[in-house]
């Protein structure tokens, strides 16, 4: 029974058997060993930290380009000097509808007074899509985000989500949810209204 | 009032196990015997006032106390007394204090059973056990408080979540709790091991029964969780490798491995490395697992709400690995190989690679859940890792698992002479030949003829092993067929327990190659009267049939099923429940009959007001039950392999003599 | 096999250019009819997608509005002839390599498939090095072979014997 010769072989004490200085690969195991679970933790505190904070994007607007459904391409470095409303949507998204006349009805008004609105479709398929386009005879230009570039790198959390983005490009405000109220709305974009000359 | 006492009994169990754990350490170390009954002490002492929480929290929960924020949270009056009773631990907080509850009852039984055995070991148990049960404390009581009082008495709950209002949720989290938390008490031995420099076979051999059970607990847990999701998620499926299914597999991966390695370690003293390695994985996957599930770091269907236990789980995460690694670089030169490995052909070798192959599954199980995690945060894309990707890799590594588990119990210790592989290959290798060719043409998909042929190669191991188990007890004892079987599991439970427990995982992979690869599957609408054909059936659609619960509207849609010979073989009721608090989120009950060939699979997608007509999503799901058939010989397997038995021995053997007992 | 008539093959080729030309004149109206389309062939190719929006949830068993809008675009590409791996390239497309349920195998994310092969391998690599080193070969002073566990109690026995003179 191997535990009756145990004490027989006692092992020495600790001066004595590590004696022998630890082998390369002994080392190199070490090293292994401690690295990995020392790098995974670090990636976990670093999601963690992440996932307290939603990571919308702020201050300078992100890049922003892509096709309309009509084909027109849009890129948001060409708008400089106006300012840019972006609002993420989606024709399977409910409260999205609370503010689509909303959204159409002001585009109305402001379209030639220094102000551009732009609808990106998160997720969506183009016949759905222009379906609700003209359930709401939307004429603002709207395309599909296609792989979702633009909304990752605005890092939305879901729709509908709508950026305010001054005539300098910096991202002023964020709308999480639908705007359902005309003065709400008239705020925001008074914000980002070019300055007189 | 009442719950602020039940807080602070849950405060003073904190730094009852603070003291506990120095107490241990510090006693084990000095040798004092009164730290150490000190420990003891804390361990009743802990488990006491822990049990009185949980207690207070149940009756909070079945009294409707709705001024505790958790109760308001997961309970309402019309919920059935029985999900009033489970809701504890259907929330982030009650299901820390069952934790807690679970460890501090497995910490007791361990201390009672060994209090007088394992001396210099035991403190040090006791200590790894009840800082375990002071993590658990720290977060209840700092970060999940469950006695949270509002200012003011809500009239009624929210109620407890749908999906968890059914039998199969309320006890596959105490079948997979108890099995991770039963999985503590061989890591304790493990670290007492190493502290105390006793790494020889005394810790290995205790902890056997000690890991067997906790094992068939978080098998059975896992098992349940499938059949949960076979049953209620409706998609005909049972494993979607979701993050918080891989959590509760991780750990039984390497606790499957270090299950198998000590057997080695005990018989030849080898392995010592990989055995304090592998316990020490699956302790720190344990509690990785429990952060997964609780802090959000990974998107599931299955997660908790957010909480503020992140941070705190990550801390004992960096104790957990390297306190532990600094353990076991200090004594490694203890670890050392007592003999060699004779040969490629020997059980030895079979088990090393039983441990590599565990090993890289778990690490490719490990990665796939974790990188959309690292894609993420490296390249900001979010890459959906799923079921195709877990199936290619994983896939073949259990293929190459359950041949190993078919070849290891045809090795002999040291090493196996040809003549005797020719012997014991013969028949194995014939069944696995014959299956595979019998059905190479079920399926254009080769995989599938593939893997039934290991699975009959692995049966006809076992199936030899228990024949000439048996002969030899007849030419030995003169017994009969049935008497010599139970005599050999009686005497070899360990061996042929084990051996069931490996039929029970060949029955559970027929099942997944079944299900997998020999699916159909159809979408209908009918209109009452009208039928459809699928797999040999013929279901007819009757008619809508509601009923009234208390807490919700149940609408079902019966179905017919005749067979292919026209008898009526099942009348099914696949069912939405609809909540009264929660109207869009039914559940749904699918209609299931189950026979040993086939499951026929009934879901009731959507109906027309009055059930002019109903859409459903029919499944004909082959050889699934074996999956709770394999599951049963497996819980038996292991009470086999784990039973106390008598031992016949009477006469003082002497010191030193080397004790053969059969068959092992 | 009896030779068809003349006259059923006339009817039959008349009948055929017939079926043509009306699928022509289907072929030219602007959405296509996917009554045709069952909802069996539909779910075939979304066995094979994942909800955007979900985690590991597959297509056809996802319920979300959404995913019901991506199934009607499969009836409809399927109702214009396009090919299971279009419809997948389609999607690929639209969403991104999400909807595959798998990571890509290009650039970071050959990563996500390459590491555990290499884990599989190095690891088995170093274990059969390891054991090449020392198979066969006796470790000096090492007791024999042990061949069995003797029996519980017998060992308890020993256990406290041992433990009275630690």
């Amino acid at each position: 029974m191997t535990d009756m010769t145990e004490p027989l072989s006692v092992p020495l004490p600790d001066t004595l058997a590590e004696a022998a200085p630890a082998s390369r690969a002994v080392l190199i195991w070490r090293a292994i060993f401690i690295l990995i679970p020392l790098v995974f933790i670090v990636f976990l505190a670093l999601r963690l930290g992440t996932a307290k904070s939603e990571h919308r994007a702020e201050g300078l607007a992100p890049v922003l380009e892509f096709t309309t459904f009509e084909g027109e391409t849009i890129n948001l470095d060409n708008l400089r000097g106006q300012g840019v409303m972006v609002n993420f949507w989606a024709s399977w998204c409910d409260p999205c509808r609370e503010e689509a006349a909303l959204l159409e009805s002001t585009w109305r008004r402001e379209k030639d007074r220094g102000i551009i609105f732009l609808g990106l479709d998160y997720l969506d398929q183009e016949p759905a899509a222009k379906a609700y386009l003209a359930e709401y005879d939307i004429t603002y230009p709207n395309g599909p985000d296609l792989r979702s570039q633009v909304a990752r790198r605005y890092g939305i959390q879901g729709v509908p989500e709508t950026f305010f983005i001054d005539p300098e490009g910096k991202i002023v405000d964020i709308i999480v949810g639908p705007i359902t109220s005309q003065a709400q709305m008239d705020g925001y974009l008074d914000k980002i209204r070019p300055k007189e000359k | 009032m009442l719950f602020n006492v039940g807080y602070l009994i849950l405060v003073a169990a904190l730094i009852l196990s603070a003291f506990g754990v120095v107490a241990g350490f510090a006693g084990g170390q000095q040798r004092n015997q009164r730290l150490v009954q000190s420990s003891f002490h804390a361990v009743y002492a802990v488990a006491g006032l822990v049990g009185i929480a949980a207690v207070m929290l149940w009756y909070g929960l079945l009294t409707d106390q709705f001024q505790l924020t958790y109760v308001w949270n997961h309970s309402e009056r019309a919920l059935p007394n029985f999900y009033k009773f489970s809701a504890l631990w259907g929330g982030q907080a009650g299901s820390l204090l069952f934790w807690s509850l679970l460890l501090s009852l497995y910490s007791v039984a361990l201390a009672l059973l060994k209090r007088r055995q394992h001396q210099v070991l035991m403190p040090y148990v006791n200590g790894v056990m009840l800082a375990t049960s002071l993590f658990f404390l720290i977060l209840l009581v700092f970060a999940a408080n469950p006695f949270k009082q509002s200012a003011f008495i809500p009239a009624d709950g929210q109620g407890l979540n749908p999906l968890l209002q059914n039998y199969w949720m309320v006890i596959h989290p105490v079948m997979l709790y108890l099995g991770y938390v039963g999985l503590a008490v061989p890591f304790a031995f493990a670290v007492g091991a190493l502290i105390s420099k006793r790494v020889g076979n005394e810790w290995v051999r205790t902890v056997r029964r000690w890991t067997l059970i906790p094992w068939m607990f978080l098998s059975a847990g896992i098992l349940m969780g499938s059949q949960w999701a076979y049953m209620e998620l409706g998609w005909g499926g049972y494993w979607a490798w979701d993050p918080v299914e891989n959590a509760s597999f991780l750990p039984w991966l390497t606790g499957t491995a270090f299950l198998h390695s000590i057997i080695i370690q005990e018989q030849r003293g080898i392995m010592k490395v990989w055995n304090v390695v592998l316990i020490w994985l699956t302790y720190f996957l344990v509690i990785l697992g429990t952060f997964t599930t609780r802090s959000g770091v990974l998107e599931s269907v299955h997660s908790f709400a957010l909480s503020d236990v992140g941070p705190l789980f990550l801390g004992f995460m960096i104790i957990i690995v390297f306190g532990f690694l600094w353990l076991l670089f200090k004594r490694l030169y203890l670890l050392k190989d007592e003999q060699t490995i004779d040969s490629y052909s020997s059980r030895e070798a079979a088990f090393l690679g039983n441990n590599w192959l565990f090993t890289s599954i778990t690490f490719a199980t490990l990665w796939g859940t974790f990188f959309p995690m690292f894609s993420e945060i490296l390249t900001g894309e979010r890459i959906s890792v799923a079921a195709p990707f877990f199936n290619k890799v994983n896939g073949p590594l259990f293929l190459l698992l359950f041949l190993l588990m078919g070849i290891g119990p045809l090795l002999g210790w040291r090493r196996t002479g040809m003549e005797s592989l020719r012997r014991q290959f013969a028949w194995p290798l014939v069944a696995g030949v014959v299956m595979g060719v019998a059905t190479i043409f079920f399926s254009p998909n080769p995989w599938p003829s593939v893997g039934l042929a290991v699975c009959a190669f692995a049966t006809m191991t076992i199936v030899q092993e228990f024949v000439r188990g048996v002969m030899a007890r007849r030419t030995t004892n003169n017994e009969n067929v049935l008497v010599a079987m139970v005599s050999l599991m009686r005497r070899n439970g360990r061996r042929y327990g084990g051996y069931i427990v490996h039929l029970g995982m060949v029955m559970i992979a027929v099942a997944i190659i079944g299900n997998e690869f020999f699916q159909q599957t159809t979408n209908v609408t009918l209109t009452p009267g009208t039928k459809v054909e699928l797999g040999g059936y013929e279901l007819t659609y009757v008619g809508l049939e509601n009923n009234r619960a208390s807490n919700r509207t149940e609408v079902g849609a019966r179905v017919i099923v005749h067979n292919s010979s026209g008898k009526m073989v099942g009348s099914l009721l696949p069912l939405r429940n609809l909540y009264d608090k929660t109207p869009d989120m039914p559940t749904s009950e699918v209609g299931l009959r189950m026979t040993l060939l086939e499951d026929v699979y009934v879901l009731l997608n959507g109906w027309e007001s009055g059930g002019s007509t109903a859409t459903f999503t029919i499944f004909i799901n082959p050889l699934t039950i074996w999956m709770w058939i394999g599951g049963l010989v497996l819980v038996l397997g292991t009470l086999i392999a784990s039973w106390p038995h008598p031992v016949k021995r009477t006469t003082n053997v002497p010191a030193g003599a080397a004790v053969a007992a059969a068959g092992d | 096999m009896k030779i068809i008539p003349i006259r059923i093959i006339r009817v039959l080729i008349f009948l055929l250019l017939l079926a043509s030309f009306t699928g022509a004149a289907l072929a030219q109206t602007p959405t296509p009819d996917t009554s045709a389309i069952t909802a069996d062939r539909v779910n075939e190719v979304a066995r094979g997608l994942w909800c955007p929006l979900c985690n590991g949830v597959r297509l056809d068993a996802c319920e979300l509005k959404a995913c019901d809008q991506m199934k009607e675009m499969i009836a409809i590409k399927l109702a214009e002839g396009a090919t299971d791996e279009e419809i997948k390239a389609y999607f690929l497309e639209q969403y991104g390599p999400q909807v595959f349920g798998q990571p890509p195998t290009e650039g970071f994310n050959w990563l996500a498939w390459i590491l555990p092969v290499v884990g599989l391998i190095g690891g088995g690599l170093f274990v059969w090095l390891r054991t090449r080193r020392t198979i066969g070969r006796e470790i000096a002073g090492a007791a024999p072979a042990q061949s069995a566990a003797p029996a519980d109690d017998y060992s308890q026995k020993l256990e406290q014997e041992l433990s009275r003179y630690d």
